[in-house]
């Protein structure tokens, strides 16, 4: 913790320039936030492989429990890319939650991998997992994508990587930005329903799709549709065989079948949607966002009423100081225009990841405004004063 | 481009080379009287005039060592380009090592001679650069290797045919409607044919660490700009015509020494702010004028009126595109590319334009909203509402400015007149009558 503030001081105190001031910051919090969210991983038995037989997880001994005390095993839900299947699971991404607890975890009882025992059931587990991921979408809206998720680094490491080729990043055009942003939601509304016809065994006590009882060969397969896609698994993973933390043979010796040609925890879909990422992330910025069914789940805390009424963190625009002059729509990596277009008055959105870049490299004193619980905490400078 | 033919012009009607040396000998004559004359009237309406203001006195005067200095340099071979309008790319015309100037003319007697190329309707902004252009009275002008002209106005459209019966002209045509996508689109190809123009004159290819540097000196000079403007936030330590001043000569200075001087000058105001010395008496009426360019020196008339007047005004702030907009607002470049810093240019130079030649759903929208910022910013007691004859455009938006100000309890005052020197006395009447009123609510 120590070191941490230390550094967020000296970027404060050393960067004198107002235009870099918060994406060094942000850079600093991001790249810090990776081993606290896998510090299980560091602190926990280094090396073991993952078989139900090992008993409890590094994680439990830092996150043990909920705040009600009862056993939560698979690490705490935050609103960001942070994936399950590694072992080193402090922080778990809320999307594979809400699936596994439709299914496979909808009753209690054993779950697979590290023995976990589920003592809760899959209904009071969902209500833990949205209720935090509520509440922190609430508290920091968004920023987690912003300036937490390890995916959102990786996509940024590469936008530094194309910076320093001196190459133009490319546009989608609004329209299909804007499309993108609608799709996020039937993305992660067809997984939930998916989640919830394979685990309709243990729902409804009625199979709709043979195969996919607990044992049966789909169960352990599609157990977290998503996660079946989502790009982050195979980074998570292959970093963790990488780093030796998780067994290679165990990862890659499950090969069944075209979809599971490298192993049981990263399919083929995973590495080819991961590459397809890989090179969108280089020619456009946060190319995932955009899409990103996380993002979604706490976007709508910022866009949609009610549940915008109560959030915390609003993005402010004074109408009479903005000049249009355009600087916020172009720095913007999701290429928002709501910034830039509205007419003053709260800007938030849901596809903002708060990565306060626009607020940063406006150069009209007062005009945008970031507000956390109606206090200012940072606003737009005359940055020609640092230069 | 090899000097056109009397019969090859297309405008220019046929004027002896007797004549033209007489009315240039006449005009010069006057012209440097009249700077002279208005230095010295600044001056006198400032007493403790800072020492650094002596140095904007000299570039001021044209017929000076700034038209020496600009040819000494196209002898070693570095290009002039002119420009008409502020829309034209100053970073551009600095990567590629060449001297930007402003050519737009606010002589009065040249005007007159306008009048025979274009009727006297025309704004004299028009007529005005047309009869400096006949006579070779600008020395900026006659040294322009070529000028970049703006459509906006019709005035100006026009005025972009007639020179080009003198010199090459690159005319670049801004979207009257700002904030699309395709206008966006439009206006960079613009700027990109310009840019390869101007590489093409100068036989210098603008590369991203050139640009870059350009960009980078530019933001210096808007500090400085800014730091300007800032300063007259508070109790008046600078006259406004000196301020006013001060912002013209960044358009034909060497903009390098142009941001070190003002920095040295905005050292001494800000010390005097601390010190409390006023230029003028701290309860003076505060005045923002908004409108047609005002362009020195003989177009220097109102600023002049308003200072000098009994009882005294002081210009705060103004929206014109010779003042306080001229450097305000900055490139903001995102990442360092080419790609990104040419856009970055091209959108610094459309988007936060407040000219009257825009439009928008919302009407000129962006103009409004300056003109808030500012008359809350300054604490303008009132407005100026200026407009030569013959500038349709910021006539015709008159009613809106006035209707949103009304709102804000700001008195305007529309005051119409021409670049002539003739209707001194009853403009000064009429301004007089305007402060007297601002005094009475300052009063109050």
């Amino acid at each position: 913790m120590g070191t941490i503030s230390m550094g967020i001081l000296a970027i404060l105190i050393w960067v004198k320039d107002k235009t870099k001031k918060v994406t060094y910051l942000r850079l600093f919090i991001q790249i810090v936030s990776v081993p606290l969210i896998f510090l299980g991983l560091i602190i926990g038995p280094f090396g073991l492989p993952q078989f139900p037989s090992v008993g409890n997880a590094p994680r439990d001994v830092v996150i043990g429990t909920d705040i009600f005390g009862r056993p939560f095993p698979d690490g705490l839900s935050v609103p960001i890319l942070a994936c399950w299947y590694p072992s080193g699971r402090t922080v778990t991404c809320p999307v594979w939650q809400m699936q596994a607890y439709i299914y496979p975890f909808w009753d209690s009882g054993p779950g697979f991998g590290w023995g976990v025992i589920y003592t809760t059931s899959g209904l009071e587990r969902l209500a833990i997992v949205f209720g935090l991921v509520i509440i922190m979408a609430i508290i920091l809206g968004r920023a987690f994508c912003g300036w937490i998720c390890p995916f959102g680094l990786y996509m940024d490491l590469l936008s530094y990587f194309r910076k320093a080729l001196r190459k133009p990043h490319f546009k989608l055009s609004d329209k299909v930005n804007v499309g993108l942003r609608q799709l996020r939601y039937v993305i992660i509304a067809i997984f939930m329903v998916l989640s919830v016809i394979l685990g309709s065994q243990a729902i409804f006590g009625a199979q709709l799709v043979s195969g996919t009882q607990r044992g049966e060969y789909l169960y352990s397969y599609l157990s977290a549709p998503y996660c079946q896609i989502c790009p982050m698994r195979p980074i998570c993973v292959l970093a963790e065989v990488g780093l030796g933390a998780m067994n290679s043979t165990f990862v890659f010796s499950h090969t069944t079948g075209i979809l599971y040609e490298a192993g049981y925890y990263i399919t083929s879909i995973n590495m080819a949607i991961l590459i397809f990422v890989t090179v969108g992330a280089i020619a456009f910025r946060r190319f995932w966002c955009r899409v990103c069914p996380v993002g979604a789940l706490t976007g709508v805390f910022s866009r949609f009423a009610p549940f915008k009424w109560v959030s915390v963190v609003r993005l402010n625009k004074d109408k009479e100081k903005c000049t249009k002059c355009g600087i916020c729509k172009r720095v913007c990596p999701p290429q928002i225009t709501e910034v830039y277009e509205k007419n003053g008055g709260d800007v938030t959105t849901s596809a903002c990841i708060l990565c306060l870049r626009c607020v940063e490299m406006c150069p009209y004193e007062d005009c945008l405004k970031v507000n956390m619980a109606g206090k200012t905490i940072f606003k737009s400078r005359n940055w020609l004063n640092s230069k | 481009m090899t000097v056109k033919t009397e019969s090859e012009k297309k405008y220019i009607p046929e004027i002896s080379q007797k004549e033209i040396e007489e009315l240039k000998n006449s005009i010069q004559a006057t012209s440097t009287k009249v700077i002279a004359e208005y230095i010295e009237r600044m001056k006198r309406g400032w007493p403790n005039r800072p020492e650094a203001m002596q140095y904007f006195d000299e570039i001021a005067n044209f017929f000076g060592t700034r038209g020496k200095e600009i040819c000494e340099a196209k002898e070693e071979g570095r290009k002039v380009i002119g420009y008409t309008c502020m829309f034209a790319p100053i970073e551009l015309i600095l990567a590629a090592d060449a001297i930007p100037l402003r050519v737009s003319s606010g002589w009065y007697d040249p005007a007159k001679l306008g009048n025979r190329v274009v009727p006297v309707e025309i704004c004299p902004v028009i007529r005005s650069t047309i009869g400096v252009k006949i006579i070779g009275l600008s020395p900026y002008l006659e040294l322009s290797d070529a000028v970049i002209t703006t459509l906006t106005c019709d005035g100006m459209t026009k005025l972009s045919e007639i020179l080009g019966d003198y010199k090459p002209v690159w005319t670049i045509c801004p979207p009257r409607i700002k904030d699309s996508e395709q206008s966006m689109a439009f206006w960079r190809e613009e700027l990109k044919t310009v840019k390869e123009k101007i590489e093409k004159l100068t036989g210098t290819k603008i590369t991203s660490k050139k640009l870059r540097s350009a960009i980078e000196l530019m933001h210096k000079a808007a500090k400085a700009f800014r730091k300007l403007q800032d300063v007259r936030k508070g109790h008046p330590v600078i006259m406004g015509r000196d301020a006013m001043l001060v912002n013209q000569a960044s358009m034909w200075d060497d903009i390098e020494r142009w941001t070190r001087k003002t920095e040295e000058l905005c050292a001494e105001l800000e010390k005097r702010a601390k010190e409390k010395v006023w230029a003028c008496p701290p309860d003076t009426p505060r005045v923002m004028i908004t409108g047609t360019p005002i362009i020195w020196p003989d177009n220097w008339k109102l600023p002049n009126l308003i200072e000098e007047a009994n009882p005294q005004g002081v210009i705060v702030a103004d929206e014109l595109c010779s003042g306080d907009r001229f450097l305000y607002d900055p490139v903001g470049v995102d990442e360092w590319t080419m790609d990104d810093m040419f856009n970055a240019v091209a959108e610094r130079y459309l988007l936060p334009s407040t000219c009257p030649c825009f439009t928008s759903e919302d009407g000129n929208e962006d103009r409004v909203n300056w003109l808030i910022t500012k008359v809350k910013e300054r604490r303008v007691d009132g407005v100026i509402y200026y407009v030569v004859r013959g500038c349709m455009l910021y006539a015709m938006e008159y009613m809106r400015i006035k209707k949103v100000l009304d709102k804000l309890n700001v008195p305007v005052y529309y005051l119409d007149t021409d670049y002539t020197r003739e209707d001194t006395g009853q403009i000064k009447t009429r301004v007089e009558a305007f402060l007297e009123m601002l005094k009475s609510r300052v009063e109050i």
